[in-house]
């Protein structure tokens, strides 16, 4: 403290001696802008004539010394440039005219720094508020799908679920491949806990509330995010919430209301001919194989004509056997959600203050499912001293959910499984009453399932999270030029979840339950120095030096009784066998220093270099220090070359090279021995699976970037071209080895892979009239291309397993595009055609294949405005196209007969073929009216596959439907069941209306504002029938496996904002 | 002044910096897991898991017991019809290869550094055990470069040939070293660390293994008949014994009782019953149930469509017996029954001195005790036509009684049933092997991708990775 005050002491009399130089006076004052009264930051303050300038701070504020002879001239990149006379004011204060062009704009680029944007030598691109809060999305993530060129965003299933986001395509082979998000300078956790749990609980990222949020900026890669360090391979989100200062006038109360309606948009289809059973038999006596092919839970029963056969529902007496083709659709319910939002802030000469408050809560489209959101936020700014500031922002969230719904395909908690193997004619509505009196499930099968109420009112998995994010900045202006920033961030959340599994559950007789706790925690701590100076009146530099500290701390515990003792009691002391306990602990630390510079020259061109040096904790002590550099530049031609007109507004173009070093998990670097549960009074320990690296070094990224920005025709058409590539290596995987060596798995060091792409952004106003309509084309496209170029250096590593699904894998395999789907295929002769079996089957390649890639070739999207006075609609329509998915619910919906692709062949009037069995062969008939040798039965289901025998002969072989589907469509066989995941989607509808200004003055309101918005509304083109090809299960890295997914919805919602 | 300030700012960086470096490699310290083991856990948890895989799923219920047609399925059928899940092969190498191999060579190794012979032979010998079932079941896999990842990544396939007397030479090897009475060992969950027990089990898979290459290679079977009968009775099991993992109540319970909490799928296969009644074998009662709905004991046929198999009634058909299904039900990895029909047959080859028929009688009535019945009941049974030793056609007097005896042990009498070609069963009804029966495991497919090379060459040296392609030992 006591430096502080030596230190400001020392101040005056810095000043003074600039002062004495000349007979100047001091001038100060704040830049606004005239048309929203907001404070310009960056304003250029030059004394006419001379060299002599300054900028205005990041409040707008600046201080000059100037004779009171002289004038300012005032200038900043969207507005025009001001003249005002010094004479005897001590105070002037500059309200700047904007000018139309909306190129010239100031983004948020690393470490929270505002930039001009022509400043820089790489693609960034912006959301605004707007943009975010009324097009209400639940996860976060998802507000960013067809908005931003380069930006894939798979959407959750349901509308309860993780939604995953890479920018530029995959850069890391094993590792994470999302982005880092920064809120208000400080990392926050976007991590899904739990994978594999059965539940597909939203990414963290999804806390945030949309209201809050003032911008996203998005920083595609190392060439924008270098100076973010080891995570900003995969590029930056960068949000920055609002502040007080945003509120006009002093004072102000917004509030929010937004309601939103969720309907499944698809559902397989069903075909509503055939009910349960097998080979066309069908009798229940117990559900559970008692009665006729009672306990199978596949469609190829008898037709549904109204026969009479005893039912699940009719205790033993033949009831008609009937459809309901709505039974599936009928289970589902529709989802809302309920947003309502109070934000109150001011702002005055000492303090900038907000405080928010926000409730969420949303059902689920599944019964009995849902989430709530509580959000308390506060941003304020002190400004503490003329010269020091402390800016503070604390965000305290409680998401609670009594029961999230189930997902990967497990009968316990999964009904689209359920569904999919199926009686199509079961009554979901005699269902509801899902208990008998004595406790135990009441349903159509007792072999596989419980009822699908039991599992959703029952079986609930529950989540508590509670969490606290918040930073602290002081900024100290130790000079005009030069500032002192100190800020400490943390983000710590606990999260607690309760899986109860119910006594009498198909499979789990004793029932059980878990509790699965964890912690969050990561700490940073930031200080830099900051340097900005006109050097003369060519040249100015802008300098910044600073250090940062993080910590990561996380913990599990979690502890199952896996039989309960006492039915409907749910603690772990209700346990009859010992507690299943595991818990662990992990700690990593990262020390990094950092720089970067800016040198511009005359206002059009710019040269950045940034450099960072990390140590880590997670690398071994010799390798632990690694340090990476970039540099980018930017020419604007238009202003350079002097070519500026009403025809090309803005010419420019920019480059860059990066690199960013990337260390590991904790705790990779020496073999530990796990314990497995004890065998009775005899601990257990085992040597690991995995076999650790003692010598890790870094992964090192390596980017280049190149591009080109224009405006033509008074900027009626913008266009921003992108080219880049980038590269990376040392990646660090955990390579699955042959069991033989005694292990699973072994950590390598080698990888290497590699992306380009091109991205375009093209903006196009076709109508912009006096009278104020406006209309705005807004394309966005990226195309990329990855390729894995090696795995180890011994070459003997072909593949890298990234998810699988049965047979299926997802792999990284070597010189292929990442995510490549391998699985076995038909075999086929010389001539491509499929080879057919003896019995008529079709043959599969012994050895597995590449069936398609989930990673799409390119993304786009298209975003049309129409404004008018208050009116505003947009649209937006988005696409990913090149991409395979393997689909769950259409091989296994077409092995039980329950979708209508399968009806074909079934019996005559859906074509099928006749023949008669005769032994193990079935024989074909002429005509359908033809009889059979020996009143042999004559069936009329049959179907020949289309293919030849080994021997090149047009396959013959009648095979009957049953057989035919489940030939085709196993397991066994995955690639019938590989589609062109490409789409056409309607993305968003968004009308709005802000009321009139002489309306809410009327009222004495600031501005009212409703949208309506509709999202998901429909698909232009898919090929991939019964399922939504977009959905995502995690945010992991095999994706393109489609498993059993809970219907996509889609959502219709109003939005009210009201200020005061 | 300044002159000075410098170095020392410098040095103070540096000191700094050091001790930052440190404080990274303190806080890289895993608190989850031991980085060190102590030869005991590693011991009982190398016996639980391996006798899990050995009993499991993959290995024996949905593999070995219906091939040698002990079980059947009456769900699920693809696996009772040769159609292999790709999981479960995988599942036995990888078990098998990570758990058994490398904790067991893990524990070889303790025991040389902690100065203990018993427990380096004991590792020798289950792992020894491990290796023998994975070649009876793949045939050539890797051994001697098996279960060194620092050396080898991409362990070479060796031949069958080589793997059995690699064993040989090494249960030898850890018979002889074990030194009873001293260096004690404690978690073993299999013998109670009774050395003495395991020099014989030692001594029970020598013998076990030098039968299985008689046929291939005589001549060192009978060195290993002779060295091994050199040692007296004390070297052998004695009568009676039998070396078998009790398991404990859930969660430790027995792989098939496991199953049977929650599943419903298997029975037990009408090949076996029907054996079981034409010999009028008082065992029947013990290896199957009676069902619900019936009082009579009902096999059920092998390789059923699903449909016809469902058809034929959950509570109208026999599963196996509770000695098999209960949750604390042992499982049996040798015993006397089996030495005996081993030192019965190899009298009969002339691998030893001895008579066959009082050593197969011997077997029988093991066999029974070890079911709870009586020598009594035995000496009846075993006079019967058809139970009756049957000098010219050893091998059918042999081979379906030691199939009998062995009942619920998968992978042996697997084994056995294609050395010997007895019993003569018939291929699954559904079959997927065109008549065929399976008489080996494939590879799992992840050696294709992670072993290619090495995985071709074994392919090329053994036949075709198929189900039905012959190995080494079943020479007939």
């Amino acid at each position: 403290m006591k430096y502080v005050q030596r230190l400001l002491g020392l101040l005056p009399a810095l000043l003074w001696l600039q002062q004495s130089f000349a007979q100047e006076i001091r001038v100060s004052g704040v830049v606004t802008s005239r048309n929203d009264a907001q404070r310009v930051p960056g304003a250029v303050i030059r004394v006419k004539g001379t060299s002599h300038g300054t900028q205005a701070d990041a409040d707008g504020k600046y201080t000059i010394n100037a004779n009171t002879t002289d004038t300012l001239q005032v200038s900043f990149i969207g507005f025009q440039t001001a003249l005002v006379a010094v004479g005897n004011n001590r105070v002037v204060n500059i309200a700047l005219e904007t000018t139309d062009s909306k190129l010239q704009e100031v983004v948020v680029t690393a470490l929270g720094i505002s930039k001009e944007k022509k400043s820089l030598g790489y693609a960034v691109q912006e959301l605004k508020s707007k943009d975010i809060a009324e097009a209400r999305e639940t996860n976060l993530v998802n507000a960013l799908s067809g908005k931003i060129a380069g930006v894939q965003v798979t959407n959750s299933q349901g509308s309860l679920g993780s939604s995953r986001i890479v920018i530029r395509g995959e850069t890391s082979i094993a590792g994470n491949n999302q982005p880092l998000f920064i809120l208000d300078g400080i990392p926050v956790d976007n991590s899904q806990l739990g994978v594999g749990t059965g539940r597909d609980f939203a990414n963290a990222i999804s806390d945030v509330n949309p209201d809050d949020i003032a911008s996203i900026s998005v920083l595609k890669g190392p060439n924008a995010a270098a100076l973010y360090g080891s995570r900003a391979s995969n590029g930056v989100i960068l949000i920055k919430t609002k502040t007080g200062k945003d509120v006009k006038g002093g004072f102000g109360i917004t509030v929010n209301s937004n309601a939103t309606f969720d309907k499944v948009l698809i559902l397989p289809d069903f075909q509503n001919v055939y009910g349960q059973g097998a080979g066309g038999q069908f009798s229940y006596k117990d559900g559970k194989g008692g009665g006729l092919n009672d306990g199978t839970d596949e469609s190829w029963g008898p037709k549904m004509d109204g026969r009479l056969i005893p039912q699940f529902f009719s205790k033993g007496e033949a009831v008609p056997f009937v459809p309901h083709p709505n039974n599936v659709k009928d289970f589902y319910e529709t989802g809302y959600t309920l947003n309502n939002g109070l934000a109150v802030g001011g702002s005055s000469e000492k303090i900038d203050y907000r405080f928010s408050y926000n409730n969420t809560k949303q059902v689920g489209i599944l019964p009995n499912t849902g989430i709530s959101r509580n959000t308390f936020t506060a941003s304020n700014t002190f400004r503490i001293a003329p010269k020091l500031t402390l800016n503070t922002y604390a965000n305290y969230i409680r998401s609670s959910a009594d029961n999230l719904p189930g997902v990967d395909g497990r009968r316990g908690n999964s009904v689209t499984l359920q569904f999919i193997w199926f009686g199509r004619q079961v009554d979901v509505s005699r269902l509801r009453d899902y208990k008998n009196p004595d406790g135990t499930d009441y349903n159509w099968n007792h072999s596989y399932y419980s009822n699908p109420y039991w599992i959703q009112n029952e079986n609930t998995v529950s989540q508590l999270r509670n969490r606290f994010f918040g930073n602290a900045r002081l900024s100290y202006e130790i000079l005009d030029w030069l500032t002192a920033n100190l800020r400490i961030g943390t983000d710590y959340y606990q999260d607690r979840r309760k899986y109860k599994i119910a006594y009498y559950t198909n499979g789990t007789p004793f029932g059980s339950y878990t509790e699965d706790a964890y912690m969050v925690n990561e700490t940073n701590g930031e200080f830099t120095l900051n340097a900005k100076k006109q050097l003369s009146y060519d040249f100015n530099l802008d300098v910044l030096v600073g250090g940062n500290i993080r910590n990561n701390r996380f913990e599990q515990n979690y502890q199952q009784a896996p039989k309960l003792a006492v039915k409907d009691v749910y603690t772990l002391n209700n346990s009859r066998d010992p507690l299943i306990s595991t818990s662990s602990f992990s700690r990593q630390r990262v020390y990094s220093t950092f720089g970067s510079a800016q040198l511009g020259f005359r206002n059009y061109a710019f040269l950045n270099v940034t450099a960072r040096n990390d140590w880590s904790s997670t690398l071994p002590v010799e390798n632990n220090s690694y340090f990476y550099p970039s540099v980018n530049g930017s020419l604007v031609l238009s202003d350079a070359l002097n070519i500026k007109s009403k025809a090309l507004t803005l010419l420019k173009i920019r480059g860059g090279w990066a690199q960013v070093g990337k260390d590991t998990d904790p705790y990779q670097l020496i073999n530990t021995y796990p314990f497995n549960q004890p065998f009775g009074q005899y601990p257990l320990l085992t040597v690991s699976d995995k076999f650790l690296a003692r010598n890790l070094k870094p992964e090192i990224t390596s980017s280049t970037e190149v591009g080109l920005e224009a405006g033509f025709i008074d900027n009626r058409i913008r266009l921003d071209l992108t080219w880049y590539q980038s590269n990376s290596r040392n990646q660090i995987l955990l390579a699955d080895v042959s069991p033989t060596t005694g292990y699973l798995k072994k950590l390598m060091n080698a990888g290497e892979i590699s992306n380009k792409g091109v991205e375009v952004m093209l903006g196009v106003t076709p109508v912009s009239t006096r009278s104020g309509f406006r209309w705005d084309v807004n394309v966005n496209y990226a195309r990329n291309v990855s390729k894995v170029v090696e795995l180890d250096k011994e070459g003997f590593l072909n593949n890298y397993v990234l998810g699988s699904s049965g047979n299926m894998q997802v792999l990284a395999s070597k010189g292929q595009r990442y995510g490549a789907l391998y699985g076995a295929a038909y075999q086929r002769d010389a001539q491509n055609r499929i080879i057919v079996n003896a019995d008529g089957t079709p043959a599969i390649d012994p050895n597995k294949k590449i069936l398609g890639y989930y990673t799409p070739k390119w993304t786009g999207g298209i975003y049309n405005t129409f404004t008018f006075k208050g009116i505003s609609l947009g649209f937006l329509i988005d696409t990913k196209q090149g991409g395979s998915i393997y689909s769950g619910t259409n091989y296994t919906g077409n092995y039980t007969g329950v979708l209508a692709t399968t009806l074909p062949g079934r019996d005559e009037e859906h074509g099928g073929l006749p023949y008669y069995r005769s032994g193990q062969q079935n024989i074909q008939l002429p005509s359908h009216s033809a009889t059979a040798p020996n009143g042999a039965e004559v069936h009329h289901d049959g179907i020949i596959f289309d293919g030849y025998t080994a021997d090149g002969k047009k396959n013959n072989v009648v095979l009957g439907a049953e057989d035919y589907y489940k030939a085709v469509y196993n397991s066994s066989l995955n690639e019938s069941s590989v589609y062109d995941a490409s789409f056409i989607k309607l993305r968003e509808i968004k009308l709005g209306y802000t009321l009139p200004k002489t309306l809410t003055d009327r009222w004495k309101l600031q501005s009212v504002n409703i949208a309506l918005v509709a999202r998901n509304l429909g698909y232009l083109q898919k090929h991939v029938p019964n399922i939504d090809p977009e959905t995502a299960f995690n945010t992991g890295n095999g994706q393109g496996l489609e498993t059993l997914q809970i219907p996509t919805t889609r959502s219709i919602g109003i939005n009210l904002n009201v200020s005061f | 002044m300044k002159k000075l300030l410098i170095p020392t700012y410098l040095l103070f960086a540096i000191v700094l910096l050091a001790s930052c470096r440190k404080e990274l490699e303190r806080i890289n310290k895993n608190p989850n897991e031991p980085t060190t083991v102590q030869p005991d856990y590693l011991l009982s948890n190398g016996i639980k898991a391996n006798v899990d895989t050995y009993w499991g799923p993959d290995a024996a219920m949905d593999g070995t017991l219906l091939y040698v047609q002990y079980w059947s399925k009456i769900q699920y059928t693809d696996a009772d019809r040769y159609i292999a899940g790709a999981t479960g092969t995988q599942n036995v190498w990888s078990n098998f290869y990570a758990q058994g191999i490398e904790d067991f060579t893990t524990l070889a190794q303790l025991g040389d550094s902690l100065h203990n012979p018993n427990y380096k032979a004991v590792a020798v010998i289950m792992r020894s055990w491990i290796f023998q079932q994975l070649t009876d079941l793949y045939g050539d896999v890797p051994y001697k470069q098996a279960g060194q990842i620092s050396q080898y990544l991409t362990p070479v396939y060796d031949s069958q040939k080589d793997v059995y007397t690699g064993l040989l030479d090494e249960l030898k090897q850890a018979a002889a070293t074990v030194t009873p009475g001293s260096n004690f060992i404690d978690g073993d969950i299999l013998l109670g660390g009774d050395v003495t027990r395991w020099k014989q089990f030692a001594n029970g898979l020598r013998l076990r293994i030098a039968l299985r290459i008689a046929d291939r290679e005589p001549a060192i079977a009978k060195t290993v008949f002779d060295e091994v009968t050199a040692g007296g009775a004390g070297a052998l099991l004695p009568k009676d014994a039998v070396v078998k993992l009790n398991y404990l109540a859930s969660p430790n319970q027995n792989p098939v009782g496991r199953n049977r909490e929650t599943r419903n799928d298997y029975r037990i296969s009408k090949s076996v019953v029907d054996k079981l009644k034409a010999l009028n074998d008082p065992r029947l009662s013990i290896y199957a149930t009676v069902p619900k709905d019936t009082n009579v004991i009902i096999g059920v046929t092998n390789g059923l469509p699903s449909d016809s198999a469902a058809r034929l009634g959950f509570s109208k058909t026999s599963d196996a017996g509770a000695v098999f299904t209960a949750t604390t039900a042992p499982a049996v990895l040798f015993s006397y029954a089996e030495q005996q029909f081993i030192l019965a047959e190899a009298a009969q080859r002339g691998l030893l001195t001895g008579d066959p028929l009082t050593l197969y009688n011997q077997a029988i009535a093991a066999s029974f005790v070890q079911y709870g019945l009586s020598e009594a009941a035995a000496a009846a049974y075993a006079v019967q036509p058809g139970v009756a030793y049957d000098a010219l056609n050893f091998k059918k007097s042999i081979g379906e009684q030691k199939w009998l005896a062995l009942f619920g042990q998968g992978v042996e009498a697997f084994t056995e049933w294609r050395r010997l070609d007895y019993p003569q069963l018939k291929a699954a009804y559904a079959g997927a092997l065109g008549g065929s029966m399976p008489v080996r495991f494939k590879y799992p497919s992840s050696e294709q991708a992670l072993n290619g090379s090495n995985y071709k060459a074994a392919v090329t040296r053994q036949g075709a990775d198929l189900l039905t392609t012959k190995l080494w030992f079943d020479k007939y």
